[in-house]
């Protein structure tokens, strides 16, 4: 696909081997027939997608990444398996025309997204990222992204907020 | 040569798993799963153009932390909206989900 | 000499016409009173015809009016009536049979609960007919050819109760209307051809008569063939023959009026009409002459074994309209009207006698017929005048007729000559035939036969009258006929042609009397020995059985396909319009389900389908 004009280098290799869990992790995330299963595959993939980060000289975001997805959202979905009841699977009834028309569509854009990368042609980059991943982010966050932070910040507020307005019961509701 | 293009097809490939799983999944909190499952391809893009792209910046990184706070938050409130709903109709099934149609 | 009554020449269709609308319009109240508006409308027709004609014979010019009627481009349409020796001959002929058919059919048809409706057609008929005639340009003629043939088509189906007669009128329409087809496209070749676009017959005369050149020979000839078919499917010859005897279907008097008198002369007459395209053209000329003369002789044999007298008569007439076109062929347009002009009175005149029989005996069978003479006069003896008249026996008037025609055949081919020879043979043997079988013997047991009316008896012997004096006006000796029609002098061919003839036709009468009167040659065993010969021609050398194999069924199963075509495929694409509508609709309801997924599947595939519309070039 690339030609195989490729060294097999460190980064290839480790690359190789992140890309193959992380779809693993997903495809079985689908594909797992309890709920809990699919979350724990899920964290899976999110932690191989750590690593390419890491591979992508990202510490940053890679940090980021497990402490929020790993940590917080896969408990998060956790959770809401707990609090409902997920005995329903057995009886669900097949779809296979709008299963079909779904891999129909995903294959699609996925034909439309790879070839439009095959046929592009990427410059080659014009320098290389600062060292220092997490200074350099700081200071950029709080000079020239400091707005976008601090909306941020709101966001997440109104967030959380609502969801305990959500989920709160009703005062009949309460045992 | 460079992997942008291995990073760009992967992040596809994902995504389309992900756009699969919302289209298709029965259970509710598996199409959450699946809609973080697309967020996180959306991220990897970024922060592979951040490395391999015509101007290497940590602007794609920045860009990303954003990315998955806003997840994070929206997916708070869905699971919060998912447990609203389950206390209505006792069922996590997205086919019964369709009150909008009255 | 000044032409006073041609002048009034509109009148004679138009009072025909006029009795059409009001029989038609207060029909259901009048009965006897509408068969009385309708003779005395075709009494007045006759006479102004006769004054008309008188008038000509005193020498007057002839006489033509003409309006424009429809103008487009460089070319004009009229309607014109135009009075010559032809015209005014024609009109006197209708309107004689026709008033003295008016008058039969008083008698013949009074039991009948449609009288009414009966004389309506007849006038319109009769309305069509003399409008026909009178036409002074062929494309008038045409339109009143086709209104001929549309009440020819309701007069065979007067009694459409009867399946036969139901099929016999379509027939009869289906089958002209081949030879009409001819007519059309020759009209249409005229229109285009002639010089201005003009199509009456005095142009036509002119552009064709001088031998012009102006319409190059090829274009002659086949406008003369197409003229010609038209008058073979009018007049019943060889091939479009096979309507004339199952038209027989329809009521006597029409079978007198229509078939044998005037409608079927209607080709003959056409012919003469545009004698100049078929002088300007030896081919078509011989063709004539030669369909003439195979229709005489190939018709005289099938009526030999024929058992129903209408059917015989009607062979009869076929027979009898080739000797017509024989002698229009070998150049005689006088011979030819001659014997249009006799054949009227005499047919007629066994047609009405025939149905003075059938009405007497109510069977149409001449093997349950015999010995009619004693108990109907008068009957009787008409018919016999007009059997003799048509065997050719002088000095009655179809002797001096088919004189002319076989005369000027000896000039031109000898081989024609001789056709027409045998067939006043077979003509004298099949009449006495008729003649013996239905009115000579003994009476059969029970028959309870009695004489007609007056009001049907007197037209029979009108016409008797007519069928002895009437061949007076054309002999060898005295040519005044032949002058007065086309200005040609007096002929006096050989005497030839005449004792052949007279000889042909007393042999066949003696051959007749002999087989079928004093039984000398036994007629059963004759009939045993030539069965095969007997069965071919009364099955009319299955002609009709060949053309229901090659062309009906044919055309039948082309319907049925075409049918069946039209049931599945054009009303398939309009059930598959309607189907494809509601499975539209169908699928769109689904899709409005209140279920996230669909809506999320419609919009990736809409936007798939966005950026591939978009940008699909660039992909590859």
């Amino acid at each position: 696909m690339f030609g195989l004009n490729l060294d097999i280098t460190g980064e290839l290799a480790a690359f190789f081997i992140l890309a193959v869990c992380a779809i693993t992790g997903a495809v079985m995330s689908l594909n797992l027939s309890r709920v809990i299963h699919s979350v724990l595959s899920l964290a899976f993939t999110f932690i191989s997608l750590a690593g390419l980060y890491v591979l992508l000289g990202a510490e940053f975001a890679a940090f980021v990444q497990v402490l929020v997805y790993v940590g917080a959202v896969t408990i998060l979905m956790i959770f809401g398996i707990m609090m409902t009841r997920q005995d329903h699977e057995s009886q669900e009834r097949p779809r296979p025309l709008t299963e079909a028309l779904a891999g129909i569509g995903c294959l699609a854009l996925f034909g439309i997204l790879f070839f439009t990368i095959r046929g592009t042609d990427f410059p080659a980059p014009a320098g290389t990222l600062p060292e220092d991943n997490v200074g350099e982010i700081g200071r950029l966050i709080f000079s020239g992204f400091a707005i976008p932070f601090e909306l941020m910040s709101v966001l997440l507020t109104v967030a959380f907020v609502g969801a305990v307005m959500l989920a709160r019961r009703e005062e009949d509701d309460l045992p | 040569m460079t992997l942008l293009g291995s990073y760009l097809t992967l992040a596809a490939v994902l995504f389309c798993l992900g756009l699969y799983g919302v289209l298709t999944k029965r259970n509710a909190i598996v199409v959450l799963l699946s809609l973080e499952l697309m967020l996180n391809a959306v991220n990897l893009n970024l922060v592979a153009f951040a490395k391999y792209g015509m101007i290497p910046s940590l602007t794609g990184h920045i860009f990303t932390l954003f990315t998955i706070s806003v997840a994070a938050a929206e997916a708070a409130v869905g699971v919060a909206i998912l447990i609203v709903f389950y206390r209505r109709r006792v069922t996590v099934n997205v086919d019964e989900f369709d009150e909008l149609r009255r | 000499m000044a032409t006073v009554y041609a002048a009034y020449a509109w009148l004679v269709p138009t009072l025909p016409l006029a009795a059409f609308a009001l029989l038609t319009a207060f029909g259901r109240s009048l009965r006897t009173t509408g068969a009385w508006v309708a003779i005395t409308a075709s009494l007045g027709s006759l006479v102004l015809a006769l004054l008309i004609a008188g008038e000509r014979l005193a020498g007057a010019e002839d006489y033509s009016q003409s309006f424009e009627w429809l103008a487009f481009g460089t070319a004009t349409l009229h309607i014109g009536i135009d009075v010559t020796s032809l015209t005014s001959l024609m009109m006197v002929i209708v309107t004689v049979v026709g008033f003295l058919v008016n008058v039969y059919s008083y008698g013949y048809m009074r039991d009948d609960e449609r009288l009414t409706v009966f004389y309506a057609y007849v006038q319109l008929f009769l309305a069509s007919m003399l409008g026909l005639v009178l036409a002074d340009n062929l494309l008038m003629l045409y339109i009143f050819w086709e209104l001929v043939g549309v009440c020819s088509f309701l007069l065979i189906g007067f009694w459409y109760h009867k399946p036969e007669a139901r099929d016999a009128a379509k027939k009869a329409f289906i089958v002209t209307r081949v030879g009409d087809l001819g007519l059309l496209i020759a009209v249409l070749l005229l229109f285009w051809y002639m010089p201005g676009h003009a199509l009456d017959f005095s142009s036509i005369s002119n552009v064709f008569g001088n031998d012009g050149g102006t319409i190059s020979a090829g274009v002659t000839t086949l406008i003369a063939l197409l003229i010609f078919l038209g008058a073979v499917g009018k007049s019943g010859q060889f091939p479009l023959h096979v309507w004339l005897p199952d038209a027989m279907e329809g009521p006597t008097p029409i079978s007198a009026l229509i078939h044998a008198a005037t409608m079927v002369a209607a080709g003959v007459f056409l012919v003469a009409r545009t004698f100049p395209v078929f002088e300007a053209s030896p081919e078509a000329m011989t063709t004539v002459a030669v369909i003439g003369a195979f229709t005489a002789i190939f018709a005289a044999t099938i009526a030999l074994a024929q058992n129903d007298i209408k059917r015989v008569l009607a062979y009869s007439t076929v027979s009898q309209l080739g000797y017509m076109m024989l002698g229009l062929g070998v150049g005689s347009v006088v011979a030819g009207m001659f014997h249009l002009f006799t054949h009227a009175f005499f047919k007629a005149l066994l047609f009405l006698a025939a149905g003075s029989v059938i009405h007497a005996v109510h069977t149409q069978d001449i093997r349950e017929m015999g010995g009619l003479a004693g108990r109907m006069k008068i009957t009787a003896w008409t018919f016999g005048i007009g059997a003799l008249a048509l065997a050719g026996i002088p000095p009655l008037a179809g002797f001096w007729s088919k004189d002319a025609i076989l005369a000027a055949a000896l000039e031109k081919d000898p081989l024609l000559f001789t056709v027409g020879a045998v067939t006043a043979f077979l003509t004298a043997l099949y009449m006495s035939r008729l003649f013996y079988l239905v009115f000579a013997g003994k009476p059969k047991d029970g028959s309870h036969a009695h004489e007609s009316p007056a009001v049907m008896t007197v037209p029979l012997v009108v016409l008797a009258a007519l069928s002895v004096i009437a061949g007076f006006v054309e002999t060898p000796w005295y040519g005044g006929f032949g002058e007065w029609l086309t200005g040609e002098s007096a002929r006096h061919a050989g005497y030839l042609a005449m004792i052949i003839a007279t000889a042909a036709g007393l042999l066949g009468l003696y051959l007749g009397w002999l087989i079928w009167q004093k039984g000398t040659i036994d007629r059963k065993a004759l009939a045993a020995r030539m069965s095969g010969l007997v069965r071919v021609l009364e099955r009319k050398y299955y002609i009709d059985e060949f053309y229901d194999l090659v062309f009906v069924r044919s055309l039948r199963g082309l319907g049925h396909m075409l049918r069946r075509f039209d049931a599945l495929v054009v009303d398939g694409v309009v059930w598959l319009i309607a189907a494809t509508a509601q499975a539209v609709g169908r699928l769109n309801t689904r899709m409005q389900s209140g279920q996230l997924q669909g809506y999320l599947l419609a919009a990736v595939f809409s936007v798939v389908i966005l950026v591939l519309a978009m940008a699909g070039r660039r992909l590859w």
